[in-house]
């Protein structure tokens, strides 16, 4: 275990909620006395408008709130009109693994992907994460999330919401993070954890599923919350899908949200997403390269009690299962194509997430695993064996000052890589967000 | 089997309600309490906060968009209280008529004027509220604007009962009026208080008593232990006449300093529903003036 994460995270929590002692009391007094001078100042001032206010509507017959109505809501922010409301998400973390950087870089998921660990021991910026949005008539909203890391910038999405559209249809369209599953539409700032579930990782890549596409969800109105929505998508995602599959758009979507309220502070949301497309990746084994059909089905539980502010738990699962059928074409160091055997995956994966809040702490625990029910892997008709269940456990402690900063310690004890060594992860995540308010989605 | 499923997504592309009600969602209770004095039988009112909840800090919960999806016209406090969720529940209720601009959206803030703007404001300075104090539905003189503005906005929604909902209006007026004379007779004048949050703002500057200070440090960020001390202090020093707290905020640490200092606490309803008392905004403002006696 790497105490110096442990330590540096208990002197920033100690800083922050230490008080500073010895304030002068009478100094706050006098300031104090002035402030209730200035409050009968302003009660005087006000009484003022008050009158004035009373002689202008008895002249004006009561008019003055028609005029009133063309004041800015506030709903949106003060911000003028000729700003978008902006924010900067800032994520940087202290990373550190038993592991050399060499060793997390080739920590693969053998019969999953060849993708290894991008973290550096010691000090990494995942991103400074720029968000724009604003109405832009009465008929669009629009969205532009722009991630600045070391590599330059990039645009993860950039869309447009419809506002108008009857009978509880909403279209989007552009570049946005795919409906499907629960985590795959939230930013990594908002997740409980520094990192992707293992199936995430596994099944569409850390990142999730951002496509350029359009998205058409339908709110019926039930008795009970039920989304449904259906999305037609470029198919970029390099695990499940990959830019060369097929000319044109070659992935499509489906997904169900319903919601229950079970009391005033308890509610389930749940459902099922699955996503289908033509792939063509070079991520399933060193030097291959595959051709064919993979679909993607989902469940996804949350349950949440809020009894107030001060406390609250949260549990949250997503069960995913992949089939994938083609051609799985074995190539030498030149590129060029050695053999074609048929190549048949069916997999699946779980993560359980349970989250405590009390006050300004939050407690966590998760449990990731693959080839849970299925782990079916065969080329050429013949199974493939691996060794173990790849799976890792985490804990998390965290401590948010207000909604707009938040430190992070995170352990994973990570044996996703089917030998016999474990990768003991520790993470020290700072991320704080200024600028426009960001939402509280459930 | 055909024919089940058949009319089974008819039913679901075109449930819309039976009766002609106006559908009004409000975001708080006092909203709804206000749009029932005014709207009576006539509407139906459904709230999203509950009494027991900060408005601060709610999230947008699935059954708060299938409510805003299925309202006619939708009430809220504006002044960026609840900019936390509302956005994104007017955005996801896939519903055109409540979007900013639409007739089936009120912003019950437009029709008063906010107390304490900052002229300057960043977040180093807690979570405060850029627009103003939005918490003005403890003022009686604002109160009567916002009803005015809510029987506009009904009326506008449901002409048919425009009348209905106006003679409500007067008789909400003339009990107003009457409520007023009682409460400017009360005992506050001048009296001293220090307070968790800033909620009693408006009162306070139309009933002429005092906040000297405040149990949270900084909007929305829990006092320190040293915060406390200070609190202590100013409380011997100041001999206020009460502490204050609600229900949902501050009772804990407003209990502490009470027995530190032996100055009362008392703990008030912040919103319609928070105590059993509170029933409408009436008796919400007669039990805040009964606590602060
Ligand atoms: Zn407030």
């Amino acid at each position: 275990m790497k105490h110096w994460a442990a330590s540096l995270f208990i002197i920033f929590v100690l800083c922050i909620s230490i008080p500073s002692y010895g304030a002068d009391i009478e100094s706050r007094l006098k300031a104090l006395e002035d402030t209730i001078q200035q409050q009968g100042k302003t009660i005087e001032d006000q009484q003022k408008t008050i009158n004035a206010l009373k002689g202008e509507t008895a002249k004006t017959g009561g008019k003055t709130i028609e005029s009133a109505q063309s004041k800015a809501t506030g709903l949106f922010g003060s911000s003028v009109l000729s700003n978008p409301n902006i924010s900067l998400v800032v994520n940087t973390f202290a990373y550190a693994s038993n592991l050399t950087e060499e060793e997390l870089e080739l920590r693969n998921i053998p019969g999953y992907t060849t993708e290894g660990l991008e973290n550096r021991n010691g000090f990494n910026l995942e991103s400074a994460e720029l968000f724009l949005f604003a109405p832009v008539d009465p008929y669009f909203n629009l969205y532009a999330t722009i991630p600045v890391t070391e590599d330059g910038a990039e645009v993860e999405e950039a869309y447009f919401v419809t506002t108008s559209l009857p009978a509880g249809l909403q279209m989007k369209g552009g570049k946005f993070k795919s409906g499907f599953g629960r985590i795959n539409s939230q930013h990594p700032h908002a997740w409980d954890f520094a990192d992707a579930p293992l199936p995430y990782r596994a099944f569409m890549g850390g990142e999730g599923i951002i496509e350029k596409g359009v998205q058409l969800t339908y709110l019926p109105t039930l008795p009970f919350y039920t989304l449904i929505g259906a999305e037609v998508l470029q198919g970029d995602n390099e695990f499940l899908f990959g830019p060369d599959a097929e000319s044109g758009p070659h992935a499509y979507t489906l997904f169900a949200k319903a919601s229950l309220d079970l009391s005033d502070n308890s509610t389930v949301l749940f459902g099922p997403s699955a996503v289908t497309g033509k792939t063509k990746t070079g991520s399933i084994a060193e030097d291959t390269d595959f051709d064919g059909d993979s679909t993607l089905y989902g469940f996804e539980f949350t349950y949440k009690w809020k009894p107030s502010k001060q406390q609250g738990f949260a549990l949250q699962s997503e069960y995913l299962y992949r089939t994938q059928k083609g051609d799985l074409s074995a190539l030498d160091e030149n590129g060029d194509v050695v053999s074609v055997d048929e190549l048949r995956r069916i997999q699946d994966g779980l993560y359980v997430q349970g989250i405590y809040q009390l006050d300004r702490w939050r407690l966590g625990a998760r449990y990731d695993v693959l080839d849970l029910f299925k782990d079916e892997y065969r080329v050429a008709g013949e199974e493939q064996e691996f060794d173990g269940n790849p799976r890792r456990m985490t804990g998390m402690l965290e401590f948010n000052p207000t909604e707009f900063s938040r430190i992070r310690l995170q352990y994973n004890h990570d044996r996703t890589a089917r030998d016999e060594v474990t990768n003991h992860e520790w993470w020290l995540q700072f991320t704080m967000g200024i600028g426009a308010h960001s939402a509280h989605p459930f | 089997m055909k024919k089940y499923l058949f009319s089974f997504l008819a039913v679901l592309l075109f449930v819309t309600p039976s009766f002609a009600k106006v559908n009004a969602v409000a975001t708080l209770p006092w909203i709804g309490s206000i749009a029932k004095e005014i709207g009576k039988d006539r509407i139906e009112i459904t709230t999203l906060i509950k009494a027991g909840q900060d408005p601060h800090f709610a999230e947008a919960k699935p059954s708060m968009i299938l409510a805003a999806r299925k309202a006619d016209l939708l009430m809220y406090n504006g002044l960026e209280l609840e900019i936390g969720y509302l956005p994104r529940i007017i955005e996801s209720s896939n519903n055109p008529n409540i979007q900013p601009g639409k007739k089936g959206n009120l912003d019950c803030s437009q029709f008063i004027t906010p107390i304490e703007k900052p002229s300057s404001v960043d977040r180093s300075m807690g979570d405060v509220h850029p627009l103003g104090n939005p918490h003005y539905h403890f003022s009686p003189k604002n109160i009567l604007s916002v009803a005015e503005g809510m029987t506009n906005a009904l009326s506008e929604n449901d002409a048919g009962n425009a009348d209905f909902y106006r003679k409500n209006m007067q008789l909400f007026k003339d009990r107003l009026m009457e409520k007023q004379k009682q409460w400017s007779s009360r005992p506050l004048k001048g009296k001293k208080y220090i307070a968790y949050h800033k909620l009693f703002e408006y009162l306070a500057n139309e009933y002429g008593f005092w906040i000297l200070g405040y149990i949270e440090p900084k909007p929305g960020i829990p006092p320190s232990a040293g915060h406390i001390q200070e609190m202590i202090g100013l409380i011997e020093k100041a001999k206020p006449d009460a502490v204050i707290a609600t229900y949902i905020a501050g009772k804990k640490e407003a209990g502490a300093l009470s027995l530190k200092t032996g100055v009362k606490s008392v703990v008030l309803p912040q919103d319609v529903g928070a105590t059993e008392a509170a029933q409408d905004w009436f008796s919400l403002i007669d039990e805040v003036f009964k606590g602060l006696e």
